[in-house]
């Protein structure tokens, strides 16, 4: 039962079979890791002082254990490593990757989404240390190997099977192979089994990875109240476990819930700035929310980095110029003249960074073509949109590009040109939801941020009034906010709705079904799969009748 | 009447609509800048400090390595090592401290195989217990244990440093279960821990003395963790005492 005190110059078995990589930036760390790893025996230890070198070293060799150290000055920090390293498979799954750091804890590092390293080693480092960790984790690296491999090879019902029949003979890894057996199953979507294993967990021990893992399974199975709950009360308990806030958000955003999801992700973010593929996610909710300042924020943090990482994307760049046209749209004042000119360098920095993607760059000056339009330097818009418009843009641009073609022509006041592209386009992809929402979207609000925002805020109003049983007030608050978006299908519909309601035989009778008329002649060309089509038709049939009555 | 959902989803959150950078929210953040942050600054420093100790540390050790053997077992380097260790210990504990006090630091428990953790805790102060020729014992069974790594890992760092500063020849690191908790003991054969630091054990920061140097500190620090474990209605505690097997001073944690 006792261990004795061990002694220190004792090799590890067999480390001289493994290839080390080292990481880090001072030439002095690297040569005393070096040694120390000799002394435990070590044959192939080959070192690199930056990220950048270390990830051409993995391209053309197999490292069997790296020891990165988690600051490496300019450029690329540990984490960037590691996740390009994995995202692109330089290293093997049964590879050991240990993060070195000079953090106590795993602070800076902490939350990031993906990718957590094998171990933390944390400075300073001596060989006692090195030759314990080292024994400790080169022998956990082969005991578990067998089924890592089956995961590398995603065979994993064999890796589930070797996880059941390994966790009875290996305490040492009980931990471990419980979160990897729960994380196959789920993988495989079995949320039963998933399920059952953190349960299992819960039933000895209150423990936060198997709360997630409950919660994780039931998003899966759409059960979002649930797991909505089990992670407010994980999060009250273990207020600095940042997936779980992660998790929370993807279940109120899966419920429509933006505003709150939103809130959740700003928490997440705050406790863990570093974790790009957090601050994209905030801003995406962020955007679907409608604020489109804290979208641009997010934005811009995502940019920042994204610049050493794998995650980086012409997209970030795109929807932060995007955010920015919308947020100075109409706006000349020195604020505005500011945003805009984030936008342009954003788009500038896009076309040097991503001047391969076509579509990008082409998306970029359709986006800095309504920056100017924006500003009312319309000669410039112009100019810019002629240089990137083909003769026949549906059948020779993308999805994406079409779609930011038509509303860079909305914002140009060419929306016959617009309206054609848009009923191309819609036509071509009658299967596909998701683009005939952002076509909706288009035909029906082709105006600014702002101008959405203020016909929005008034069809809220005119629709209570109208629950109020005040229809004038109503009709007057529908009117008005089609003055901004004039061929809005639900506002629209919505006017006509209450002029009906009102009946016929009164007086100004005449005066509404001319209105209703007015509502039709705007919708005559609402594609037939919008949402408010049907009804469009049904109130169609309605004013008609009136009509031929009076 | 309806609402087209998807289409007229509001901004559900009022603060939403024009965020100017003249509103009254880049005020209250201009109002706050102005004040200092006390508690933050010297977090930072400490921060600053403790990674600059840890260079020293490194460089002490590649020194030692170039060094006579007659130069690096002499007492003034052990000195010199074992003070710079002492400082470093210290500082990750305030660091420690200010995580659990400003960030609300909750106490992160998975199943660990408790040899393996104690083992790695005992390596890192292997160079201090040989050049001060202090012989150590790990005495455990094969057991799991659950709590948070980090934290019990910074609460053994710093009982271990004060063990080999106390102790005459030789300190036993042991893990028992006992009660439904798991008890992590440090022994030493030294003299013991004087009276008014058993009678007065600091659970509070208002009970510290810090006029007894870092030792309070370190056991205020191990309380706190301690503290942060629960598990069916049982908290952790830490306890001291005089005497135990090899007659001198005894550390405990108690994990539930």
């Amino acid at each position: 039962m006792t261990t004795a005190a061990r002694n220190k110059n004792a090799k590890i078995p067999a480390i001289e079979k493994l290839r080390f990589l080292i990481i880090d930036d001072f030439e002095s760390f690297r040569l005393s890791m070096r040694q120390i790893l000799r002394s435990l025996g070590a044959e192939h230890i080959e070192v690199c002082g930056n990220g950048a070198t270390a990830l051409q070293r993995c391209t053309y060799e197999n490292f069997d254990v790296v020891l990165c150290d988690f600051n490496l000055g300019t450029g690329k920090n540990g984490q960037h490593v590691l996740e390009e390293l994995r995202h692109r498979k330089l290293i093997k799954c049964t590879s050991l990757f240990i993060m070195v750091t000079a953090e106590t804890s795993k602070e800076m590092v902490m939350g990031a989404r993906e990718h957590q390293p094998d171990a933390y080693l944390s400075k300073p480092i001596n060989q006692a240390m090195m030759a314990q960790r080292m024994s400790a984790l080169i022998l956990q690296r082969t005991t578990l190997a067998p089924i890592n491999r089956e995961i590398e090879l995603e065979n994993f019902p064999a890796a589930v099977s070797l996880c059941v029949q390994m966790l009875p003979q290996q305490p040492r890894y009980k931990t471990w192979i419980l979160k990897t057996l729960s994380d196959l199953y789920f993988r495989m979507g079995d949320f039963n089994h998933a399920r059952q294993v953190c349960e299992d967990v819960l039933q000895v021990r209150d423990i936060p990875w198997a709360r997630l893992g409950l919660a994780n399974t039931y998003i899966a199975e759409q059960r979002y109240d649930e797991a909505s709950s089990i992670l407010q009360s994980l999060i009250a308990n273990q207020p600095d476990y940042v997936e779980a806030y992660d998790a929370f958000a993807r279940s109120l955003a899966a419920q429509g819930k933006l505003a709150a999801a939103q809130r959740i992700l700003e928490r997440a973010a705050e406790r863990s700035p570093h974790a790009i593929l957090r601050q994209q996610q905030l801003a995406r909710i962020a955007s679907d929310n409608q604020d489109i300042a804290a979208a641009s924020q997010a934005w811009r943090r995502t940019i920042e980095l994204g610049k050493h990482s794998i995650h980086d994307s012409a997209t970030h760049y795109l929807e932060l110029a995007r955010s920015l046209s919308e947020l100075c749209e109409d706006d000349e004042s020195e604020h505005g003249q500011a945003l805009a000119s984030e936008a342009s360098t954003t788009l500038l920095a896009l076309q040097r960074r991503f001047k391969e993607d076509q579509n990008a760059c082409t998306r970029a000056a359709l986006i800095q073509a309504r920056v100017h339009a924006g500003q009312q330097q319309t000669g410039d818009a112009e100019a810019l949109l002629e240089g990137v418009l083909p003769a026949d843009p549906v059948n020779t641009m993308e999805t994406d590009v079409s779609l930011e073609l038509a509303q860079t022509l909305y914002a140009l006041k060419r929306s016959s040109e617009a309206e054609a592209i848009l009923a191309e386009l819609a036509q071509r992809h009658t299967d596909e939801p998701d683009i005939q929402h952002k076509i909706e979207a288009l035909l029906d609000e082709p105006v600014s941020f702002k101008k959405k925002m203020s016909a929005r805020q008034l069809n809220k109003q005119g629709i209570a009034a109208f629950e109020q049983d005040n229809p004038e007030a109503a009709a007057k608050a529908f009117r008005e906010a089609l003055t901004f978006v004039p061929n809005h299908a639900a506002l629209n519909l919505n006017l006509i709705q209450v002029r009906l309601s009102q009946g016929a035989g009164k007086p100004g009778t005449k005066e509404w079904i001319q209105e209703c008329k007015g509502c039709i002649e705007a919708l005559n060309s609402l594609p037939d799969g919008h949402r408010q089509y049907k009804r469009f038709r049904t109130l169609k049939a309605k004013v008609e009748a009136l009509s031929d009555d009076s | 009447m309806t609402h087209d959902e998807s289409e007229h989803n509001e901004p559900e959150d009022k603060k939403v609509p024009s965020r100017s950078p003249t509103g009254s929210a880049a005020r209250a953040s201009t109002d706050a800048a102005t004040r200092i942050d006390f508690s933050m600054i010297l977090a930072s420093a400490v921060h600053d400090m403790k990674n600059s100790l840890g260079m020293l540390l490194h460089t002490m050790d590649e020194l030692g390595a170039e060094l006579s053997d007659e130069v690096r077992e002499s007492k003034k380097f052990n000195t010199l090592r074992y003070e710079t260790e002492r400082v470093h210990g210290d500082l990750l504990q305030l660091l420690g401290l200010y995580r659990i006090d400003v960030e609300s630091l909750t106490a992160n428990i998975e199943e660990h195989f408790v040899p393996d953790f104690l083992e790695s805790q005992v390596a890192r102060h292997v160079p201090l217990l040989d050049g001060h020729n202090i012989t150590h014992q790990i005495s455990t069974e094969d057991i799991n244990g659950f709590f948070d790594a980090d934290l019990v890992a910074g609460v053994l760092n710093n009982i271990l440093n004060n063990a080999i500063r106390y102790t005459k020849t030789h300190v036993e690191i042991e893990a028992r279960q006992q009660d439904d908790f798991l008890v992590l003991s440090v022994a030493d054969d030294g003299e013991g821990y004087p009276a008014q630091m058993l009678d007065n054990q600091p659970t509070h920061p208002g009970t510290m003395n810090f006029s007894t140097g870092s030792t309070q500190l370190g056991l205020y620090f191990a309380s706190a963790v301690a503290r942060l474990h629960e598990n069916a209605g049982n908290a952790g505690r830490i306890c001291l005492y005089n005497g135990g097997r090899l007659n001198g001073g005894v550390f405990e944690i108690w994990l539930p």
